[in-house]
């Protein structure tokens, strides 16, 4: 959608970082801590990601998911809702809010061919019970702006288009943190120009200044960013996932 | 995720939920009814205020959430104006919920769910189909105005309604004038480059664009169906009634002319140009046929009903246009007549008691035409044409009737031959097109695979808050080759219900 993002209900749903970093007081009982609680998300990002590779939906589709995903455990805890259901759930209802629908069965088909795994596996009936209640903890607000049209936009105003690879890439990754819930998307793709320029070593400083905006904000969002690259360099082991979400399903 | 009894679901869960249960109203009566689904008047029990509900059926049990209601919903939670129905919140109700006949919901998973409207008196179909009815010269500016008003937001927030029709324009007893049922409505880039359906909007509002196939569009589209509308409210009943989509082309082309690359550079490229070109060109009469109408209106009017889409006027300019700036002036909303709401079950049975009987009447007197029951508007300043001016009580009408007994036995004749080779065209286009690979839905506009039903697409308009059909081809079907997995929407599914609507 495009139209305005400040009159947006996507504005209005901004949050705090803390807001964001707070484990649902149900999942906290059964032991899961915060960086559990992250991890889970970055894997299930991941997960989205690779059904969604498999499927071949558009990247707003991924993103759309990725972004309700992450909102939905700011209201609710995982152990209500499960997130090996509610990503795949997220994928079918971000494919349909983004006009290009994707079938259930066709996303329960590839769940079967991506994982051996009991827990993830499951059926139409249960995407389509999930799509309900995830609609509700959305409260019905399905539009999610992202960074992706100002970053091409802003790219082409600075005429720094050969940068348009490696930054397009940068703000895949955000998708991996919970930025899309914390600033607006105008800023992310700022922050990941900016990255972007630091990287290649390409002078920006007069374009940026011209922008007015507040630069310490982009490089505080940068800073986010690079933090987050360097913590998650290695690949997250399996374990640590499975240990974390079998958490979920032990009793408190 | 286990699915919990039923009864126990909402115990347990609904706590946690964002969404409010329909409990928190009380069902007043049913207000619209059709294959679709239900809307009712209902009262908010802690408020007293009245609404009215839209319940969205649940009953594609494999594609879940329908596609049009998630559409309506992202739509209407973006929109905010006057001239727009208001979305006042999402509700559900939790266990399987049982209907008029005490049969459980088809819904096996949870209730259902109902969209939350403001409540509105009227829709201008019925507005104006009322026995008796007239609209004054500014009651009709008035009207034209708000709904130019409100599209023109739409157009501004790149939302394209996609079903403009009188049904779908609700009033208030108030005078205010809102735009209802987005289930068609879709947000639009401004570069035009995606592929959109082309099997949108009620047949006798559709624009020669689509009904030659076109699957890039744009707001224009919206802007033929107000043209429409407007000739409508003047010339007091429907101006392109086609009963299929060969003869509303015909009858486009009868009025406006047909199109070539001197009217309408780029036409031929259209893709069915070539198919539906009429074997020898007609020119273009509007002026002719709306000679009663005053000049402001006819000037406006040609504007809208131009059939290049791009150099069709926008909202915008309509707005600006000579005809709401001139006397009689477009009057307050405020000023207007209150009429007596009059949507209940029981004036709907009496009118289709009524119809009925018409219908009767109608096949005894076999090929004769009925004159149209709504009348023109009051003129009550401006130019007037005595001898074409339609006055109230019979002279006139005998008049009116006077002027026209040839048509009356040229057109069975006229018509069959014409209908019938278009009809063919028409048949085999459709039936080559890809419409569902997943082989649901109907395979072509029309639904049941014969002749589009007659009564045209008025029969069975849904009125204003209008549910999205259950038919809907959700999956990849794409329509027409477009892009989008579009709804099948034409005569068939939409009007099998015959009071579908929401009317008074």
């Amino acid at each position: 959608m495009a139209a305005n993002f400040w009159t947006s209900s996507h504005s209005k749903l901004l949050l705090d970082q803390d807001e964001v970093d707070m484990v649902p007081s149900m999942d906290k009982e059964k032991g899961l801590t915060l960086e559990d609680f992250k991890l889970i998300k970055i894997h299930m990002t991941n997960y989205i990601w690779k059904l969604a590779q498999l499927i071949k939906v558009r990247q707003r589709v991924i993103a759309t998911a990725v972004t309700y995903f992450r909102r939905v455990y700011t209201r609710k805890s995982m152990s209500e809702y499960d997130p090996r259901l509610l990503a795949p759930t997220c994928l079918y209802l971000a494919s349909k809010a983004e006009e290009s629908t994707v079938q259930a069965r066709l996303i329960v088909f590839y769940i079967k061919k991506h994982s051996t795994d009991e827990k993830y596996r499951f059926e139409v009936k249960d995407i389509l019970e999930m799509e309900m209640k995830l609609l509700e903890a959305l409260d019905y607000y399905l539009i999610v702006y992202h960074p992706y049209r100002s970053l091409a936009q802003l790219l082409q105003d600075a005429g720094m288009a050969d940068l348009t690879h490696l930054s397009w890439g940068i703000v895949n990754d955000t998708y991996r943190m919970d930025l899309i819930l914390i600033y607006a998307p105008f800023k992310i793709a700022l922050a990941c120009i900016y990255i972007a320029t630091v990287l290649k070593e390409k002078d920006s400083t007069s374009w940026f200044e011209e922008l007015r905006v507040d630069m310490n904000e982009i490089k505080n969002i940068s800073m986010e960013i690079l933090e987050f690259y360097d913590v998650y360099k290695q690949v997250i082991p399996d374990d640590r996932i499975i240990a974390a979400l079998n958490r979920l399903t032990s009793k408190a | 995720m286990a699915i919990a009894v039923p009864g126990q679901l909402n115990l347990d869960e609904s706590p946690s939920w964002g969404s409010r249960s329909v409990d928190c109203f009380e069902k007043l009566e049913q207000i619209g009814e059709g294959t679709y689904g239900q809307v009712y008047m209902a009262r908010e029990i802690r408020t007293g205020e009245i609404v009215a509900l839209k319940k969205i059926r649940m009953d594609n049990e494999r594609e879940g959430f329908p596609i049009t209601a998630i559409r309506e919903i992202k739509i209407l939670k973006k929109l905010h104006h006057e001239n727009i129905i208001r979305l006042k919140e999402i509700v559900t109700s939790p266990g399987p919920e049982k209907d008029e006949h005490g049969k459980p919901d088809g819904n096996k998973y949870k209730g259902s769910i109902y969209m939350v409207f403001e409540y509105m008196d009227h829709d201008l179909t019925g507005l104006s189909d009322r026995p008796g009815m007239r609209f004054t010269v500014p009651q009709i500016k008035c009207y034209m105005r708000q709904l130019l008003t409100g599209l023109h937001y739409c157009h501004v927030n790149q939302v394209l309604h996609r079903d403009i029709k009188g049904s779908n324009l609700l009033i208030d007893n108030d005078g205010n004038l809102k735009l209802a049922d987005f289930g068609l409505a879709r947000s639009f880039s401004s570069d035009q480059n995606a592929n959109l359906t082309n099997r949108v909007i009620t047949l006798w509002y559709r624009p020669p664009e689509l009904l030659l196939g076109a699957t890039k569009y744009g707001p224009a589209v919206d802007m033929w169906s107000v043209g429409c509308i407007f000739a409508e409210l003047l010339h007091g009943k429907p101006i392109l009634p086609g009963k299929n989509e060969p003869e509303q082309l015909t009858k486009i082309f009868e009025l406006c002319g047909t199109p070539d690359e001197v009217n309408w550079p780029g036409v031929s490229k259209i893709p069915w140009y070539n198919n539906f070109k009429p074997p020898k060109p007609m020119k273009r009469r509007v002026r002719e046929a709306f000679k009663h109408f005053d000049r402001h209106a006819l000037e406006l009017l040609e504007r809208m009903l131009t059939l290049d889409p791009s150099q069709r006027i926008s909202a915008k300019d309509a707005l600006d246009a000579e005809y709401f700036w001139t006397d009689p002036l477009p009057c307050d909303p405020k000023s207007l007549p209150k009429y007596e709401s009059s949507h209940e079950f029981q004036t709907k049975k009496k009118r289709q008691q009524q119809r009925q009987n018409e219908e009767n009447a109608k096949r005894q007197k076999m090929q004769h035409p009925q004159p149209h029951s709504r009348l023109p508007p009051i003129q009550q300043t401006g130019p007037v044409h005595p001898q074409l001016r339609p006055g109230p009580g019979s002279p006139s009408r005998s008049m009116a009737r006077r002027g026209q007994p040839k048509r009356r036995w040229l057109q069975p004749k006229q018509r069959r031959p014409r209908q019938q080779w278009w009809w063919y065209r028409w048949w085999w286009l459709w039936r080559l097109c890809p419409v569902s690979p997943q082989g649901r839905g109907p395979p072509y506009p029309g639904g049941g695979g014969s002749m589009p039903a007659a009564g045209g697409p008025r029969g069975g308009a849904p009125a204003g808050y209008g549910v999205g059909g259950p038919n809907y081809p959700q999956g990849g079907g794409s329509g027409g080759g477009g892009g989008e997995p579009g709804p099948n929407m034409m005569g068939g599914n939409r009007n099998q219900q015959q009071y579908g609507g929401w009317h008074s």
